[in-house]
């Protein structure tokens, strides 16, 4: 983002200071969600998901692969975020290493949970094919085509209606699975399981300016602040990750408090993506 | 294997002279000074366009035209094995300097001096012929970002296989092994500004091959065209002339 003018910075400041922002919303406002599913036919699941200038593409590829030996009742998930040039020059070449690494790990913390897998938001019992032997690897891989702030709520967003439009083959295994040796797998190419994403997290980033947070802050925003807080929350309103980036501090109550806001901001988002995921799988179905 | 059924139908159902669908949108990146999306069948291409700017690399800046970069760039999930590869792998490499060596021939950098212009071009889907497809959205692109050009340039790629010259390869008919040919041409100028081939081929039958695609530019350019014009009518409506 090139550089604001002193005027431009005021401007921003003080709108979030008196809650009307630059493009006339209220702090915890969100821009209009768009999201389109099936949009890369090779994937087992995908999504693209615009949140006014964010564009953001999830993409969700499944492997047959083997359990690690110290889970072995638990598929295995690996999300990786890359940043394309296309959406700032600045991601030429190396350039998009440090904040595609940055969203990959805020993401996996948010929705993979504890290094035990515990407390996961995508269910990984359920990627088991045969316990310690056969099980599922689901590669989800984001792309940022396009980037004007707030692309880790894009991403999870992205993420949960890539998964919903996931259909994972059914398996069959050979009979004797008592060997040793890797039991033979039948994959179907025609039937699939759809996956369960009504546990899975929504994420709210609350972006400080001043004394004020934000929900769902514009590039420009952003270049305001001075520390953001990520929450991803469930459906039953549980919190399941969290991470703080900037470098301002924060006082302890002041994140509690963005705790309950971010509650009460992810109901209305989680209700608002739901909506448009179930709708843009029906233009899916019909086409 | 069979590439050309007996009723002269390929793998994907197309005549051997038959293009993939087209279908191609402009300005999809809100925050690029230009960009476009050009989908080929299921190959399906982003380019965005940022500049005329200020050099970022001054001892790159020239003082009579303007400097041109591209680079292309694939995402993981764009092949059908997902890889995890980094940017800047050889091949990624040569097609970054074959669309910017295509597109600085068109581009009339001589009006714009001490300036870079750059192109990114970003595969979603990668289905054979990617090149010509980055070709095809970078010229759109660069229209949408209003830069000086000669001429639009659009390329198309055909080769030969069971003894038929075939227009716009896919994948399967691409890992063939026979002979690919990709060209790129200025229409209305009647020039070829881009020629690859690998494999070998008779002369002759060089010949009708590479005149195929070039049909296939034609044919290419008379949709962005369209596409241009459709483009430049909706703006005019916004503006409410």
């Amino acid at each position: 983002m090139t550089g604001l003018s002193v005027g431009e910075k005021l401007f921003i400041q003080g709108g979030i200071a008196q809650d009307l922002r630059t493009d006339g919303r209220k702090r915890l406002t969100y821009r209009p969600i768009y999201v389109e599913t099936g949009v890369i036919p090779q994937a087992n699941g995908s999504a693209r998901v615009r949140l006014g200038g964010t564009d953001v593409i999830a993409s969700v590829k499944a492997e047959i692969g083997r359990p690690s030996p110290m889970q072995p009742d638990k598929g295995k998930v690996a999300i990786y975020v890359s940043c394309s040039p296309t959406a700032a020059p600045m991601f030429e070449g190396r350039g998009d290493e440090e904040l595609s690494a940055e969203l990959s790990i805020a993401l996996q913390r948010c929705l993979l949970g504890g290094k035990s897998g515990a407390g996961a938001g995508i269910d990984l019992s359920s990627l088991v094919v045969v316990e310690g032997k056969v099980c599922w690897d689901l590669y989800i891989d984001g792309l940022v085509v396009s980037s004007d702030g707030n692309l880790l709520d894009a991403l999870g967003a992205a993420v949960k209606a890539a998964l919903s439009n996931t259909g994972i083959p059914r398996v069959q295994v050979a009979a004797d699975t008592t060997g040793e040796d890797q039991p033979e797998v039948d994959i179907s190419d025609e039937e699939f399981l759809q996956f369960d994403t009504s546990n899975l997290p929504v994420i709210v980033t609350l972006t400080k300016v001043g004394r004020h947070y934000i929900v769902d802050a514009t590039s420009e925003e952003e270049s305001q602040m001075s520390s953001a807080v990520s929450i991803s929350i469930n459906r039953r309103g549980h919190t399941c990750g969290l991470s703080k980036r900037g470098g301002a501090g924060l006082d302890p109550s002041v994140i509690l408090d963005m705790i309950s806001v971010a509650k009460h901001v992810s109901e209305q988002l989680m209700n608002k993506l739901d909506s448009e995921i179930s709708a843009a799988e029906a233009i899916e179905d019909d086409s | 294997m069979e590439y050309v059924s007996p009723e002269g139908l390929r793998i994907d159902g197309r005549r051997p002279m038959e293009m993939r669908k087209l279908h191609a949108e402009m300005g999809v990146v809100a925050k690029a000074d230009g960009s476009a999306v050009f989908v080929m069948g299921n190959t399906k291409v982003i380019a965005a366009v940022y500049g005329p700017r200020e050099v970022q690399n001054r001892s790159q800046q020239m003082s009579d035209q303007a400097l041109v970069r591209c680079e292309y760039s694939m995402a993981n999930f764009s092949t059908g094995d997902r890889m995890r590869k980094g940017k800047g792998d050889r091949r990624s490499t040569e097609i970054s300097l074959v669309v910017r060596q295509t597109m600085e021939a068109c581009i009339l950098t001589h009006l714009m001096p001490r300036s870079q212009i750059d192109i990114y071009v970003q595969v979603l889907q990668a289905d054979g012929g990617t090149r010509c497809a980055c070709i095809n959205a970078a010229t759109l692109a660069l229209a949408d970002a209003a830069i000086p050009m000669r001429d639009l340039v659009t390329s198309c790629s055909a080769g030969y296989l069971n003894s038929t010259p075939l227009l716009d390869l896919n994948y399967v008919e691409d890992s063939a092994g026979g002979p690919d040919v990709t060209v790129g041409i200025l229409p209305k100028m009647d020039k070829v500004t881009l020629l690859q081939m690998d494999s070998k081929l008779p002369i002759d039958t060089f010949d009708n091959v590479m005149q195929l695609a070039i049909e296939g530019c034609k044919a290419v350019a008379t949709y962005i065209r369209e596409v241009l014009l459709e483009n430049t009518k909706q703006l005019e409506y916004h503006r409410g002339v």
